[in-house]
């Protein structure tokens, strides 16, 4: 009976897949451009980004605080050393980090933002380390009124010793561990295995618990069976905030600002001041080209050689696959085929973009 | 604990939420440990209090929430030693059973271990000129061989064999071995072969080194005494290790084996060929194997729940469903023994969080493990359980059960007898179910199932009586009584009785002999069928008979005197055992104490499910947020839901992909024309050229709805909802979930 419903979940699920498929397939694609849209100046648009009137501000306060109820479960569980791991929609950020301001003022937190691009574990590892060591420091003087003299820089020393302290023993206080708070987990500075392997070495550690946030549908990928059931120890929380993503998605870029010709323009000529005079010399030559054959499919590589060599641009055509290489990874350059046969090169802006594009040049 | 009460003194803390600046680095500390804990324990087995009303979601009083807090503070930490007491027993029982399925492959690993190293030492050791030299001594190809024992896990979870191999580790450590182990990660490609010298330097010089030199290793171990005990490298899975690393690493090992005696261990999760298709020929020549298996994950599952669930006696109990969802959760989607183990913690702790009166499983445990209460803390920790439980008892929460007159003492001994009873039954339908490879937690499953308790009818109650001769004996026992199902395993399993060899059957007494060994009325009954059995079969001895006279006198000889063949009469024993003794635990009173039932709350924390859930949150948005405007039309999508709800909602209806053209026009649509409901759910995209009449509404709105837009994309791309535009295709984003 069970197994009857699975298959029936994986069914639907496949001929859902199908069918929007087919949808896609059989409707006539819409010739709607985005072009067509008559978007407003960038910095208005993000002007207005930033402005936007919350919805349902007083229900989804509501929610929020409806949450707060959780909290003293959630401290229960973080010492019953579990982790903790929000997901739902609508930004965790605050909702978190209040927990961690009223709940946890018993423990140490550290927060790390994984929403933002680069991370360097090894300097949060280092910061657990020694925020843990004051910790017991003070336990120590605590109970027998004298400090423990061994001190050593953490930075110094290398990350399996980190971790031997952290995992140190904990039999006379259970209750002595450090909260890491991570927003995001999922995020870009995190995602790769390497990245959430050493979080699980750390996850795993006596002394230290996880409060974490995901926010993408398939982050569960992120881990194997052996982070999440001994390491991870994850306890799932369904936490939908609705809450604006407001520096979560700081970093994506609006959809509706990119794609215009002032804005490829812009890219391209600040790509080319950054590359050598003979390199923007020769993308002159191939505005000029592109600018005076309009309907031709582009500059065969030969035309282009022999025009730089005139012009002492190149001195061979190694030099030109350099220049053309360079060109072609910042997608300034690309080629195709000629009706006849061969390849040539075009670049792919519209001729507006081109000559603004040359008049910047020159 | 902290050992004296220090004042307190709470610093006020800013909410650091809305400080800018901090969003942007990648990690801070928030705030450092407060000395507030020292004083919040001291006060936890403090003076009396009176109890009015327990919420189990922490403390939300009005009228006096010092004393609410102080309160709920002390209840809690209640409920932690008990979880503590309760989860530490368990896993211990846990960890026992698993070593104890082990135990003998670990005996023959250790000697075969010992046989290896005595073969090593009959090479001769080096003599102290060469043994200092800082490389390995060049001796005759044979001198080379590494002795490996390839340990086949039959299981190709590596994670329920990482404890195995820790525990191997132990054992040999307690024979006198030095042990490292070696995981799949420090022999991969990344971290080659240095990383592996380095591993075990650490492992077993406890040092760390930058230089991963091998005759460091070398004279550590002459260091050691010389040449008394094996160094043992353990590899827990060598699938998943780099190839061309572990057999350069074999071969640098059988180098050095005169110098350091090495036996390699290795994890073999597929077949004995796996060495071969992973190692080079050239290692694999340096092996001189030997095979080890341990037990299957299926046997070792048998075993732990047997030992949490049946036989330990902790007391705490899971519900039928949450057996249902266990067994279900194993069998189809995780299938590892870890995540069970987990899935049992989970339960533990969420049963400690929501049951006020779970601490009494405390009470229970230490009454079962002291017998009486000679340990003074004990003792005082015990009337402190007590004082809070009479105080929650009186709380309407709990009904008033008959016989009891809700005082703790009769609960919780009829709550011990319960279990007991209900143990037993289970044990003994599980010995038969063995002979026909029932599975235990199939059987545990029907046997926690309330709804086979049913009512007595009048005319299988008389038909019980007669056959059991005796009267129950509580008014709540004579009213119901368990009937399996006829296709149920418990069926079965009793049907089963009936087939058995004389052989197995005797067997089976023995074994049920054992196992009712705590309940002396059902050990009886045991003793009179084994006894019965020997007459019919004539083994009986002179004791036997005098046993016999003995049992005539009584009236208990049922079984002896029937004249029924013994099959039947062990098949109507075990039915009399079903009928009368099993209770499922649901049907008891005061269950609550000891039984987890919420199967959803352990569901949901054990199984995320982002991919669905966060689907739902977007589609059902009014349903979560329970706004007034949108719950009152559902079908229809109104400018006041969620900018990202009603993208998302828009987006259902393209296929793959959705021309972003479109979509932002319907959404222009939506957000701009409230009235217009139902129009544009509509199949057909709508036309972007209508909007174009009204310039003077739309300028003024035109940034803003671009950027809700704009807005609403980043947030279903955060989600992974979408993927963004290619360069291919420009104006198209792709959908990327279909259907939750």
């Amino acid at each position: 009976m069970e197994i009857d419903d699975l298959d029936d979940e994986e069914l639907a699920f496949s001929r859902n897949y199908f069918l929007a498929k087919e949808l896609g397939g059989s409707k006539k694609k819409s010739s709607g451009k985005l072009a067509d849209i008559d978007v407003v100046d960038e910095q208005e648009l993000r002007a207005a980004a930033a402005n936007i009137e919350p919805k349902h501000e007083k229900e989804i306060a509501a929610l929020i605080s409806s949450y707060k109820s959780l909290y003293s479960k959630w401290v229960f569980e973080l010492r019953c050393g579990f982790g903790l791991l929000m997901y739902g929609f609508g930004s965790k950020k605050a909702l978190i980090e209040d927990f961690a301001s009223t709940a946890l003022m018993d423990y140490s937190v550290i927060v790390v933002n994984g929403y933002l691009q680069s991370v360097n574990i090894k300097q949060v590892i280092v910061a657990i380390a020694e925020v843990l060591s004051d910790q017991l420091k003070s336990r120590l003087k605590n109970a027998s009124g004298s400090t423990p003299n061994v001190h050593q820089s953490f930075t110094s020393r290398s990350m399996d010793d980190l971790f031997t302290f952290l995992n140190g023993s904990n039999e006379e206080d259970k209750d002595c561990f450090v909260c890491v708070l991570i927003h995001n987990i999922d995020g870009p500075g995190l995602r790769d295995s390497e990245m959430q392997e050493y979080i699980a070495r750390v996850a795993a550690c006596s002394h230290v618990r996880i409060i974490a946030s995901v926010d993408h549908v398939n982050s569960p990928l992120l881990w194997d069976k052996k982070m999440v059931h001994t390491q991870f120890n994850w306890l799932w929380y369904h936490v939908p905030t609705f809450a604006p993503y407001k520096i979560e998605g700081m970093f994506f870029p609006l959809i509706l600002a990119h794609g215009g010709t002032a804005q490829s323009a812009k890219t391209a000529t600040i790509v080319l001041q950054s590359l050598t005079p003979n390199a923007q010399s020769v993308f002159k030559v191939l505005i000029e080209h592109q600018l005076s054959h309009p309907d031709e499919e582009g500059m065969p590589i030969n035309n282009l050689y022999a025009i730089c060599r005139e012009r002492f641009l190149v001195s061979s055509q190694v030099t030109l696959n350099s220049h053309l290489t360079e060109f072609k990874d910042h997608e300034l350059v690309k080629t195709r085929r000629h009706s006849d046969g061969q390849d040539c090169l075009y670049i792919p802006l519209p001729s507006e973009a081109l000559e603004k594009l040359l008049m910047e040049l020159s | 604990m902290a050992p004296s009460a220090a004042p307190v003194v709470e610093s006020p803390l800013q909410s650091t939420v809305e400080n800018i600046e901090t969003n942007f680095q990648p990690f801070y500390v928030l705030h450092k440990a407060s000395s507030r804990k020292n004083s919040r324990k001291s006060n936890l087995c403090g003076k009396s209090r009176k109890r009015t009303k327990l919420s189990p979601t922490g403390p939300n009083g009005i009228e006096n929430p010092d004393a609410e807090e102080r309160d709920g503070s002390q209840l809690e930490h209640l409920r932690m030693e008990a979880l503590e007491l309760v989860w530490s027993k368990m896993e211990t029982t846990i960890k026992d059973v698993l070593r104890d399925t082990n135990v003998k492959v670990f005996d023959d690993i250790c000697r075969w271990v010992f046989e290896s190293f005595a073969a090593i030492r009959s090479y001769g050791t080096p003599s102290s000129s060469s043994a200092t030299r800082p490389f390995p001594t060049f001796t005759r190809a044979e001198y080379k061989i590494l002795f490996t024992g390839l340990v086949l896990t039959k299981n190709m979870e590596v994670v329920d064999d990482l404890l195995t191999f820790e525990e191997l580790g132990f054992h040999l450590k307690s024979h006198g071995c030095h042990v490292a182990s070696l995981s799949s990660q420090e022999l991969s490609a990344k971290s080659s072969i240095g990383g592996c010298i380095r591993s075990l330097l650490r492992q077993l010089l406890k040092v760390t080194v930058d230089a991963a030199d091998m005759f460091i290793l070398a004279s550590w171990y002459r260091e050691q005494g010389y040449y008394e005990n094996p160094v043992v490298v353990i590899v827990e899975d060598i699938e998943r290790c780099c190839g061309p690393v572990l057999s350069d690493f074999i071969i640098m090992l059988s180098e050095w084996v005169v110098k350091i005696p090495i036996i390699l261990i290795m994890g073999v999760a597929t077949t004995i060929d796996a060495p071969a298709n992973v190692l080079r020929s050239n290692a694999l020549q340096q092996l001189c194997p030997c095979k080890f298996v341990l037990g299957s994950p299926a046997e070792r599952m048998e075993a732990v729940v047997e030992a949490v669930l049946l036989r330990h006696c902790c007391m705490f109990s899971i519900g039928h469903k949450v057996a249902v969802f266990l067994r279900k959760y194993f069998l189809n989607q995780d299938g590892t023994l870890t995540s069970f183990i987990r899935a049992m913690k989970i339960a533990c702790v969420q049963h400690f969080t929501t049951e006020p009166l779970s601490f009494m499983l405390a009470r229970l445990l230490l009454e079962e493990e002291n017998m009486g209460f000679q340990d003074g803390n004990d003792a005082s920790f015990l009337e402190v359980l007590s004082k809070h439980a009479s105080d929650l008892l009186s709380d309407s929460r709990y009904p008033l059960a008959e016989g009891t007159g809700n005082n703790l003492g009769n609960i919780l001994s009829e709550l011990k007898r319960w279990r007991k009873s209900w143990s037993v039954v289970v044990l003994c339908l599980y010995q038969v179910g063995k002979f026909s490879k029932v599975q235990l937690l199939d059987l545990l499953c029907e046997a926690l199932d309330p709804q086979l308790l049913k009512p007595i009818t009048s005319e299988n109650s008389s038909r019980l009586q007669q056959e059991k001769g005796t009267s129950f004996s509580s008014s709540y026992e004579l009213q119901y009584q368990f009937s399996s199902r006829k296709d149920g395993y418990i069926y079965q399993v009793i049907r089963k009785v009936r087939d058995l060899p004389a052989e197995l059957l005797h067997q089976l007494l023995m074994s049920w002999e054992k196992i009712t060994h705590c309940v002396p009325e059902i050990h009886e009954n045991v003793k009179d069928l084994l006894l019965a059995f020997k007459l019919g079969n004539g083994k009986s001895s002179g004791k036997d008979i005098a046993d016999l006279s003995r049992r005539h006198a009584s009236r208990n000889g049922l079984f002896v005197k029937s004249s029924k063949p013994m099959m039947e009469k062990a098949e109507s024993f075990l039915n009399s055992l079903v009928s009368e003794h099993m209770r499922p635990v649901e049907c008891i009173p005061f269950h609550e104490l000891i039984c987890f039932k919420d199967v959803r709350k352990l569901q949901l924390a054990l199984i995320g499910d982002p991919r669905r859930r966060i689907q739902v949150d977007l589609l059902e948005f009014q349903k979560i947020v329970k706004c007034t405007c949108c719950s009152e039309n559902r079908n229809s999508l109104l400018p006041c839901a969620h900018d990202s709800t009603i993208m998302y909602r828009l987006a259902q209806e393209h296929g793959d992909l959705i021309n972003l053209h479109d979509w932002f026009q319907s959404f222009k649509r939506v957000v701009s024309h409230p009235q217009a409901k139902g129009n544009h759910r509509t199949k057909q995209c709508p036309t972007p050229k209508k909007r174009k009449d009204k310039p003077s509404v739309e300028s003024k709105s035109d940034a803003s709805i671009q950027a809700r837009f704009c807005t609403a994309v980043s947030e279903l791309q955060i989600t992974g909802l979408l993927r963004m535009p290619s360069k291919r295709r420009p104006d198209y984003v792709q959908r990327v979930a279909f259907g939750l």
